[in-house]
């Protein structure tokens, strides 16, 4: 750590997190807000009693709304962060060299013996910590994944026999709304739109610049150079 | 580093908050 770092304050040395932490905060305030607007249009032309904002945001339809959008995302940098293990993409920011697909070799990864002095102790210490840790980043998006669309399934499944209630059909079995097109309609909307932006980052990082980014290559990087950030 | 870690604890104690409450909203049919 340089002394221009250690004189940062907590704000600023964690500004990037936590903007994005309030900018989320804000966000699902707005999405409460315009949600029980449009829930409240709904129910007035079915003909039934509007909701206020406490009823909907402790509801299940809010809370499938949510996380449908959390699954995406952790399925898109679970994805990501195991797919540009073994994929590259020449001249990407996004990418490493060609030639260098795979976990490499425990000498660059600095793993075991060959690590530094201020290496994590569970990068040093090998056996199975090691192999987990190794795979912690990947590990926890993929298991975020994987509770977030399982909690999307739940609520989608609550709001859907709601709405099923309220339109004198019969409810469906959990099993039943797995296979529902209700449940696959929302994952693969959420989904296609994260494998797009996903794409579109690795490529159009090629090309394109934006100084002072670590996420593009230097402006003056040319357009071949790989896995060059700045 | 202790302040990254407080903020790493924060996104995820909040993240894995969010899913319980979504599954509780479900659970209960609400």
């Amino acid at each position: 750590m340089s002394a221009r770092e250690k004189e940062y304050g907590f704000l600023r040395a964690n500004a990037l997190s936590l903007a994005f932490g309030a900018l989320f905060l804000i966000t699902l305030a707005g999405q409460a807000v315009s949600g029980v607007a449009d829930f409240n249009a709904q129910q007035v032309a079915d003909g039934l009693e509007p909701v206020s904002l406490l009823d909907y945001v402790t509801s299940s339809s809010f809370g499938v709304d949510v996380m449908e959008n959390w699954q995406s995302e952790y399925l898109q940098f679970f994805l990501y962060i195991f797919a540009t293990v073994w994929l590259v993409q020449r001249g990407s920011s996004e990418s490493k060299k060609p030639g260098e697909e795979g976990p490499e070799s425990d000498r660059e990864q600095k793993i075991g013996r060959h690590a530094d002095e201020d290496s994590p102790t569970w990068a040093r210490i090998g056996g199975l910590r090691t192999a987990v840790f190794a795979r912690s980043l990947g590990l926890l998006m993929g298991t975020l994944f994987l509770l977030t669309w399982a909690a999307s399934s739940v609520a989608g499944w609550a709001a859907y026999n709601s709405e099923q209630l309220g339109q004198r059909e019969d409810p469906v079995s959990y099993v039943g709304y797995l296979g529902a097109a209700d449940f696959w309609n929302r994952s693969f909307q959420n989904w296609q739109s994260e494998m797009l932006a996903v794409g579109s980052m690795a490529v159009f990082s090629v090309y394109l610049r934006q100084r002072g980014s670590p996420e593009s290559k230097p402006v003056g990087a040319p357009h071949a150079v790989t896995g060059q950030t700045g | 580093m202790s302040g990254a870690r407080l903020v790493f604890v924060l996104y995820l104690a909040v993240i894995l908050v969010g899913i319980a409450y979504v599954v509780a909203l479900g659970l209960m049919g609400r």
